[in-house]
């Protein structure tokens, strides 16, 4: 039975509503957010926001009552066209809810471990080890060279 | 026998363990307890900021070390011209002081910060930086391969950032986020630069002390101030001189708190200028995607190289005085992902991972650093209702930006648009006012010789309250267009110089 008051600690929406927002994609090996179980990190964070957080608290309520509308087993139920209606429908009316869910689903999925590594990027913080970076281009350094005062 | 030296200090010690990228999430601490923003960041030492009335959002970080904890260490200095802009443009005012008064503590300063650059820069006087410049990287050599193509003046950033072991600090290794502080000590902050000589020389410290007012004796000298410590009891502090350093938004309010029957409008304002032209940096932002992978979120972000194509009067720009560009880097994988989204690069659901993969590691870009001109309507005031958490009024700050800042931006955006077209960027976008941008705040308690139209003389001593002086950007007479720390500090330094000298006849 999804949580009848608080979207935010329904885990089965949740999922299935962050894989709506950023999807896996097999061809790059991104996981789905929902997959990840960002559900719990993307709550703290809501909760603490006061600009957004109650945007997207009323967002997120509208699209899970709309899914219930829909199918009494609520978003999870439904195909991922129907999700997808569902969505886009509250958006129509809630428009600064996704700018909230991305606020703070973005910087919990791109943190992920799981993300880094399929991204390229080292899962780890940068300190100590730190980074190589180029070095300065010798043809552009040459040029400046000569101008030099 | 020495002078006996206190310094009273909101924040806290900072300590480099802690900092945000000793840790995985290091993009979410950046933009929590470590941002630039105090209303955001609402730690126990920060005091708000009622920014309702600005399109600007003023920055600051109050610890040991203030805002050089966070900032980007971009180290310009002023020009010779930034001094005298009424002489050249017929607009605000000179400065009672010119870059050759201040290029000795320039150069003091470059080295007790540590500044790495390369000397010969056109656009400034021969100096020659300590250390070697930082690599450019991958960024800084596109962004500068764009200036040269457009035959534009570029040059390597001063940086206040090893670029190899100097002074007990480790040369830098790229971490990347230096506006979220430096975990390896490369990045000067007056943490490690300044304080452990004056520590050492023996100025005392204290920590977790929020200054409420300055108080003064019958003759309307100062003679001290009350302070909160820690644990919130009021305490006073007796003072023979009083020294201000607490930005150009702490100093007018501490001025504005601290009024007595001597003087009932705030001290040292009998000129009525305590508070008023403040001045930002209006700043623009010009991004590029390219199809090179740039890796930019590695190397310190702000520190590439610098233009000064656009920085004098140009008549046919159709604007008065000029900006420079800083070069900048990419950001972390989250903050990429905020940038897109904001420009609308990155969409939620399908298409999101495609869009996302374009811009990671791809983007490069400058920000437009524009010189603000003073108005007396930009104010800080006292909120008539915000109060720190000691019940202290809070900062209220108003500004308008001007029309002729609105035609500097847009003529940046273009022309950054088109060095970054040059450099190959197959995509450009811009913020063409960024808000979360007032890292750099004056002009709040002005210099100058006329006591009706400025508040400290041309050494910083006020001219209402001959044992007050003020040493942070509150003293900018105009903003030029370029990052003010290493002119802060050297103005510091002159005024501690002037002080010092001055002894005997101090308060004559």
């Amino acid at each position: 039975m999804p949580n009848a008051t608080d979207p935010l600690h329904d885990n089965a929406f949740m999922e299935a509503f962050l894989n709506l927002v950023i999807p896996p994609d097999e061809d790059r090996r991104m996981p789905g957010a929902g997959s990840l179980g960002l559900g719990a990190a993307v709550a703290a964070a809501v909760e603490t926001d006061s600009l957004l957080g109650h945007a997207v608290v009323t967002g997120l309520r509208a699209v899970r009552d709309a899914a219930v509308a829909r199918d009494p087993a609520g978003l999870p139920g439904l195909t991922r066209e129907a999700r997808l209606e569902v969505l886009e429908g509250v958006l129509a009316h809630h428009p600064a809810f996704m700018t909230g869910v991305a606020r703070h689903l973005y910087p919990a999925y791109y943190q992920h471990p799981r993300v880094l590594e399929a991204l390229g990027e080292p899962a780890r913080a940068p300190f100590p080890e730190g980074f190589q970076i180029e070095p300065t281009d010798a043809a552009l350094m040459a040029k400046l060279l000569a101008r030099r005062k | 026998m020495g002078t006996s030296v206190l310094c009273l200090e909101q924040g806290p010690w900072m300590h480099q363990k802690d900092y945000p990228t000793n840790f995985l999430d290091w993009e979410s601490r950046a933009m929590g307890p470590f941002a630039s923003n105090p209303n955001v960041r609402r730690l126990a030492q920060d005091y708000p900021v009622n920014d309702s009335a600005s399109p600007i959002q003023p920055l600051m970080f109050n610890a040991v070390g203030g805002s050089t904890i966070l900032w980007a260490a971009h180290f310009p200095r002023f020009t010779p011209g930034d001094f005298r802009v009424k002489s050249t443009d017929g607009v605000a005012d000179d400065w009672p002081i010119g870059y050759q008064t201040l290029e000795p503590f320039y150069a003091t300063n470059d080295r007790m910060m540590g500044v790495a650059g390369l000397a010969g820069d056109p656009a400034y006087p021969y100096h020659e930086p300590p250390m070697a410049p930082l690599p450019l990287g991958a960024t800084g050599n596109i962004v500068a391969s764009g200036f040269e193509k457009l035959g534009w003046h570029w040059w390597p950033s001063d940086s206040a950032i090893a670029s190899r072991d100097y002074e007990g600090r480790a040369a830098c290794i790229n971490l990347g986020p230096c506006t979220s502080a430096c975990s390896q000590g490369a990045k000067a902050s007056t943490d490690i630069t300044y304080w452990p000589v004056a520590q050492r020389k023996g100025v005392q410290l204290r920590t977790g002390c929020r200054v409420k007012e300055i108080t003064v004796r019958a003759d309307g000298m100062a003679d001290g101030v009350l302070y909160y410590d820690q644990d919130g009891v009021l305490q006073e502090q007796k003072a023979e001189i009083v020294v201000l350093a607490c930005n150009g938004i702490g100093t007018p309010r501490l001025l504005l708190n601290s009024k007595s029957p001597q003087h009932p409008d705030g001290l040292a304002n009998s000129s009525g200028l305590v508070g008023k032209n403040l001045m930002f940096h209006p700043y623009a932002l010009i991004r590029g995607i390219f199809d090179e992978p740039l890796n930019g979120r590695r190397g310190p972000g702000g520190c590439t190289v610098w233009s000064h194509e656009f920085y004098k009067s140009d008549p046919s720009r159709g604007f008065i005085r000029g900006y420079s560009y800083e070069g900048t880097r990419g950001a972390g994988p989250a903050q990429e992902a905020l940038w897109g989204m904001a420009a609308g690069l990155v969409p939620w659901g399908e298409g999101h991972h495609e869009a996302y993969a374009r811009l990671h590691g791809h983007i490069a870009g400058m920000v437009a650093i524009t010189e603000d001109l003073p108005e007396e309507t930009n104010t800080v005031t006292l909120d008539p209702e915000l109060t720190d958490s000691n019940g202290v009024p809070a900062p209220k700050v108003t500004y308008t930006l001007s029309e002729n800042s609105k035609k500097m931006l847009a003529h940046a955006v273009e022309r950054g648009k088109e060095a970054l077209s040059a450099a190959g960027a197959v995509e450009t976008w811009a913020e063409p006012l960024l808000r979360p941008a007032g890292w750099h705040l004056m002009g709040t308690a002005r210099m100058g010789t006329d006591t009706a139209r400025s508040v400290v003389n041309e050494w910083g001593r006020a001219h209402d309250v001959k044992n007050l002086f003020i040493i942070d950007g509150s003293i900018f007479v105009t903003s030029a267009g370029v990052n003010p720390t290493s002119t802060i500090q050297a103005l510091a330094l002159y005024i501690a110089d002037r002080i010092k000298q001055n002894i005997g006849n101090l308060f004559d």
